[in-house]
């Protein structure tokens, strides 16, 4: 079941990010820690940061280096309007994507008489 | 060497072999190590291995550098038509009525089982052999990459690229980085001092598909070019198909591996003829 | 020049090739020294060991580049080019070992007529890499192609020289040739050793330019009517060759 669920992260994981993005600027482990936050299972470093330099190859994300407080210095990832434009549509595109899945999934569900709300 | 320098170290080495430019794999595999020790730990704890991890990188690199939208394909003159091709030796009738019309920006896919004549269809398109009956027009400008022999065993690379573009009419500098320019599409960078014996099957199949698009011909016509390939490599080359198909090429694959064949925009089935 | 990129190509494939080379230099020696007592013959068999040598070298030279130079003329490469690169090639070797061993006769030997010698060595490498290419084209394998060039120049050596057969032998010249150089006879001997030497020169190589042609210019087709109307595409980048092709990609 989690090798599942990790491989439909795979198909959206840019989406996640771009949307935590949109919210507010962030460094690499903080997005790793919202996404586990939000409930998705932990997301591999191995998977994650290609995902941000994918972002940022297609210029929908721009990074930055800060001195952070505790020491190392801080890569952050923020959106560029590219990206914000991306979100939008992406974003639209995902609900349309809901929408279907909601309907094929409920439709089995009511065929089997069993609904866990 | 610290584990940690020796990780950005070997994943330098391997983003260079896989094509990307050396200043560029410095940078990233800087910039991976201080994410690394920014959120304290290991590389190899939060990126996986160094050679897998670079692997991943480079082929996100390739692709990510690609269109995200795919262009409005426009389809161009024919570049290759067959009618009723037929090939017979002697008693064996190999191909019998073959018809295809193939357009600038379209990818067709030749399949069917061995002993099948996908090759020898390959060579009737390119010229090398000659159709007993019906009629075959081709453009004249083609790139070819047979299956096996098209690579001269004790050559390297770069000789290859020069031979190559001198048919082309190219000078030797250009041949030379056009070709390696190619290779790196593909995620390969070749080494000055390497013949191509001593080349990976899969890195020998990479000179061969590169051989064959040196001159950006209207034609590409390639024999199961990827025996050997890895999975990455296998996918790199579907790319490459693409990009040739959107940049107004017409190509001819012939495969008998039935994956990935939706995309294509014209599928011929060889049936397997049996001796008449 | 596409000829010129041949040669020096298949110049660099050969050097690749160390035990080829070996044979090559090593194989007339070996005849030389065998018949060193008759300095007469000696030369002969010199020069034979080197025509067979560089025929050698020329038939797997060229059957080995079969396919790719197939692959050439599918693209566009004319087969005149490849067939006399690869010539260039074969001969230009030849003449390194020519002059090599000229050098060893003329310090082992004391030679009335040295400029002979040279000329002697140098008819049999032009005379050797056609023939050799010719073996090549007419019996495309390289076991059977070794044993076609093994089967003439037994004969070479064994057919009584004096005999009208003798003359049909493409390595006849050599005989006639060494003679000249070694004893005091007249200047018939040079000549028919020339006029022997330059027919076989120009039926070989002409019979290995035809079958080359013959065996590698592509099925010529034309190109789709469409194709020759179509007006060119836009590129994204411009196209790295300034050639005219009517479509760019």
């Amino acid at each position: 079941m989690e090798q599942m669920r990790q491989q439909w992260l795979h198909g959206f994981l840019d989406l996640c990010l771009l949307s935590l993005l949109a919210e507010r600027r962030d460094y690499g482990r903080g997005l790793a820690e919202r996404l586990a936050a939000a409930g998705f299972d932990e997301v591999p470093g191995g998977t994650l940061y290609p995902s941000l330099l994918r972002l940022e190859k297609q210029g929908l994300v721009r990074t930055e280096w800060e001195p952070s407080t505790s020491g190392p210095r801080r890569k952050y990832y923020e959106l560029t309007s590219e990206g914000r434009d991306a979100v939008v549509e992406r974003t639209q595109g995902w609900e349309g994507f809901r929408a279907a899945m909601d309907a094929v999934t409920a439709f089995e569900w009511a065929s089997t008489g069993e609904r866990s709300s | 060497m610290t584990s940690s320098q020796e990780w950005g170290a070997q994943l330098t080495t391997h983003l260079i072999e896989a094509g990307v430019e050396a200043e560029e794999a410095h940078k990233l595999a800087g910039d991976f190590l201080a994410e690394a020790q920014d959120a304290g730990q290991d590389p190899v704890g939060l990126y996986g291995p160094a050679m897998a991890y670079a692997s991943t990188i480079a082929q996100t690199i390739r692709t990510a550098t690609a269109a995200i939208a795919p262009l409005d394909r426009v389809r161009g003159p024919v570049v290759l038509r067959l009618s009723r091709v037929t090939k017979r030796y002697r008693r064996r009738t190999v191909l019998r009525g073959v018809d295809l019309t193939l357009r600038g920006g379209e990818v067709a896919a030749v399949v069917g089982a061995n002993g099948s004549g996908k090759s020898t269809l390959l060579n009737i398109c390119a010229g090398a052999t000659r159709a007993t009956s019906g009629t075959v027009e081709r453009a004249p400008r083609v790139g070819y990459a047979p299956q096996q022999h098209g690579v001269s065993p004790l050559l390297t690379a770069a000789e290859h690229f020069r031979l190559f573009g001198a048919v082309h009419g190219m000078n030797g500098r250009k041949s030379l980085a056009i070709g390696t320019h190619l290779s790196q599409q593909l995620g390969w960078r070749p080494r000055p001092d390497v013949i191509a014996a001593h080349l990976s099957g899969g890195t020998q199949q990479k000179l061969n598909v590169v051989l064959s698009e040196l001159n950006r011909p209207d034609l590409i016509l390639l024999d199961e070019p990827y025996q050997g390939f890895d999975q990455d490599s296998y996918l790199d080359f579907w790319d490459q198909v693409f990009k040739w198909r959107d940049a107004g090429a017409g190509v001819l694959v012939v495969t008998h591996l039935l994956h990935d064949l939706e995309r294509v925009d014209h599928l011929l089935e060889l049936p397997r003829v049996d001796e008449s | 020049m596409t000829l010129l990129t041949v040669a020096v190509t298949s110049l660099r494939e050969l050097s690749r090739r160390r035990v080829a080379l070996l044979f090559v230099f090593v194989l007339p020696l070996v005849f030389y020294l065998v018949r060193i007592d008759v300095p007469w013959q000696a030369l002969r068999f010199l020069a034979l060991g080197v025509g067979w040598a560089i025929a050698t070298l020329a038939l797997f030279s060229h059957v080995a580049a079969r396919r790719l130079d197939q692959r050439l003329s599918v693209i566009g490469a004319s087969p005149t080019a490849l067939f006399f690169g690869r010539q260039l090639a074969i001969i230009s070797t030849g003449l390194v070992v020519a002059g090599i061993y000229f050098v060893l006769v003329a310090v082992t030997q004391d030679v009335p007529r040295l400029p002979a010698v040279a000329l002697l060595l140098v008819t049999t490498v032009l005379i050797a890499a056609p023939l050799g290419a010719v073996v090549s084209l007419v019996v495309p394998r390289e076991l059977e192609g070794a044993l076609a060039l093994l089967s003439i120049m037994a004969l070479q050596l064994l057919v009584d020289p004096d005999g009208t057969a003798a003359k049909l032998l493409p390595l006849w010249s050599t005989r006639e040739l060494s003679a000249y150089a070694i004893e005091p006879v007249g200047a018939t001997y040079l000549h028919q050793g020339l006029a022997h030497f330059a027919i076989t020169l120009v039926v070989c190589i002409l019979i290995a330019w035809a079958a080359s042609i013959l065996r590698l210019r592509p099925v010529r087709l034309d190109a789709p009517d469409e194709y020759q109307d179509a007006t060119p595409l836009n590129t994204h980048d411009a196209g790295p060759d300034g050639a005219n092709g009517r479509l760019r990609v």
